[in-house]
């Protein structure tokens, strides 16, 4: 009792520390923690059905630019353009799902890969809309029922919360029946297909809630900075949520939590060398998918395991 | 019309005998041994940086350098396989992930070495030729020659000689072949270092072409994926149709209605070929 007290408390400091310290810095960083934390489990949630989607960049992009232009062109309250970010994401996931769960592994790399690059171009070249590369600037704080989020606290509080729904879904969706079929579908698809499961739709229902909350994070991420370049959408920031997924873990939901408060701050640290920062990620890569393929989760839980038998 | 028709060919074949290069290095990893080699780039930027290094900064001459340069690559590929890839084979998605980490890891030594501006490595050829009404730099001429005079070369090894046949058994049934006493390990590492060795040709040829810097690499590696996965993923003689086809399309649709326009069709192509018909256009279902 008196271990899960101190547990308990603990866990309120580790969560609740940005309301204690006054530190606008490490709060910036507490909030981009959650950004990433959200972002990574939406691609937790690919990568839990054997898809690598390497368009969660540009999905959060997309939620990004929407949410921007909703509240600076049409005057549309935080309020509303929030959920439309994610809402249109998940609108095209649904709409692509169907014909790009059909194919795996490399193929859908490919296949993700290329409409990533198509809509990054498109925010570069389209640039009456989007600004092209020098971007959008001045995009509003974010508001909710008349509350203005102007403080880093207040954003990571709002952060906290999404990393926090987007951890329980993605809990939920792998323990509820659909959990079940898409285990079944890992183990042997050939086999649940023939038992009368329609394996792609379910692929299709995940692909569009991971979309969903790419476009939520992104909506965040464009209110918190106020400024968005298509470059912040590349190729890269997939591989940074990549890396918080393989250093975590992408068995399971806490594999991104705990990859997110590890490596998210790691780039503040090496700040003004990219190249270390490169080189950092790449060799974690390296070590943890030849010595550690699950991740510190998966780690910690084979030890354990170990240890009772 | 018939001269911007013949420009747009020539445009189109040149650029695609170097698409061919890298997606036949790629497509050769891939049918081996089911590595998705996304560091084929790297070893591009790994040759074009040693012919920079021993060409322009050492002064050697053309010819050892980019012999030099091309075995370096090749040594370099050989090793990666021997250390890293050999650890997780099997394994698609691990193969994955290790690629990518062995591309940024390649790409940071060089920014840390070189660091990130572009620089240009000696021109060994310059001037134009006329065809007709079409003009074609000399340049990208001895590219092109250079190009199918390897491809040749390959196409000799992997019919004519026994390592060739050898990598052909494995890449047909890796089973099979271990039945008939080839050791698979051993093809492994052969395979890995040549088609290194080709994306090293294709870089150590183009530096002097383009600018060298340490994410040159990029571009033709995407290339080389969109080419092979056109061709069929593991289809030697559909990386070359569809390197070529690649080439020429893009060179018509960069000439009438600009780059951009062209990346997208691209893009839409790749898309609608996997949708419809996954195993490319020369690849065999799995």
């Amino acid at each position: 009792m008196a271990r899960r007290i101190v547990f308990a408390v603990l866990a309120l400091a580790a969560v609740g520390w940005p309301f204690l310290v006054e530190n606008r810095y490490l709060t910036h960083i507490a909030v981009l923690v959650t950004i990433s934390m959200t972002l990574a489990l939406s691609l937790n949630m690919m990568l839990r059905i054997g898809q690598l989607s390497v368009v969660h960049a540009a999905f959060m992009g997309l939620g990004a630019y929407t949410s921007a232009l909703l509240s600076m062109r049409l005057g549309l309250p935080f309020l509303l353009a929030f959920p439309a970010a994610g809402l249109l994401v998940a609108a095209i996931a649904a709409a692509l799902g169907p014909v790009f769960l059909r194919v795996k592994g490399v193929y859908f790399v490919l296949l993700t890969f290329a409409l990533g690059e198509g809509i990054v171009l498109i925010f570069q070249e389209w640039v009456s809309l989007f600004g092209g590369n020098n971007g959008i600037y001045g995009i509003p704080k974010a508001s909710l029922l008349g509350f203005a989020m102007s403080t880093p606290r207040a954003y990571y509080l709002f952060g906290l919360c999404l990393a926090g729904i987007a951890f329980l879904v993605a809990v939920r969706i792998f323990r509820s029946a659909l959990g079940a079929v898409l285990d079944s579908l890992n183990e042997n698809e050939d086999l649940s297909q023939s038992l009368g499961v329609n394996a792609r739709s379910y692929r299709v229902c995940v692909f569009t809630v991971s979309g969903f909350f790419a476009g939520l994070g992104g909506s965040v991420y464009a209110h918190y900075t106020s400024f968005l370049s298509p470059e912040a959408f590349s190729f890269w920031t997939l591989v940074d949520l990549l890396v918080i997924n393989v250093v975590g873990g992408i068995a399971s939901p806490i594999g991104p939590v705990v990859g997110a408060i590890l490596l998210v701050p790691l780039p503040e640290l090496l700040r003004d060398a990219k190249q270390y920062q490169m080189l950092t990620y790449g060799l974690l890569l390296m070590t943890f998918v030849i010595f550690l393929p699950s991740g510190i989760v998966g780690g910690i839980r084979d030890l354990r395991r170990r240890r009772r038998t | 019309m018939l001269g911007l028709s013949l420009q747009i060919v020539l445009n189109g074949v040149t650029t695609g005998l170097v698409y061919v290069l890298m997606a036949l290095g790629f497509t050769l990893i891939f049918g081996i041994m089911r590595v998705v080699n996304f560091a084929h780039g790297e070893l591009y930027m790994a040759a074009a940086f040693a012919i920079y290094v021993l060409n322009g900064k050492l002064g050697w001459n053309y010819v050892p350098a980019i012999v030099f340069s091309v075995a370096f690559a090749g040594l370099l590929g050989s090793v990666l396989e021997r250390v890293l890839f050999r650890r997780v084979i099997g394994n698609e998605f691990n193969c994955m992930i290790l690629a990518l980490a062995v591309s940024i890891a390649l790409q940071s030594v060089a920014l840390i070495a070189f660091g990130p501006d572009e620089v240009g490595a000696p021109r060994p050829v310059t001037g134009v030729l006329r065809l007709g009404p079409a003009v074609i730099p000399a340049d990208r001429l001895f590219v092109g020659g250079m190009a199918m005079l390897l491809l040749a070369a390959f196409y000799v090894f992997l019919n004519k000689t026994h390592l060739g046949l050898m990598m052909r058994a494995v890449a047909q049934d890796a089973e099979i072949a271990a039945l008939h006493g080839i050791q698979p390990k051993l093809i492994h590492t052969a395979a890995f270092g040549i088609g290194s060795l080709l994306a090293g040709a294709a870089g150590a040829l183009m530096a002097p072409v383009y600018t060298v810097f340490p994410y040159m690499g990029e571009l033709p590696m995407m290339k080389a994926f969109i080419v092979v996965v056109l061709g069929g993923l593991g289809s030697l003689p559909g990386a070359v149709i569809g390197g070529l086809l690649l080439g020429i399309v893009e060179s018509a649709f960069a000439t009438m209605l600009g780059t951009t326009v062209a990346a997208l069709v691209a893009f839409g192509v790749v898309v609608a070929i996997i949708a419809i018909r996954p195993e490319g256009l020369m690849g065999r279902r799995a």
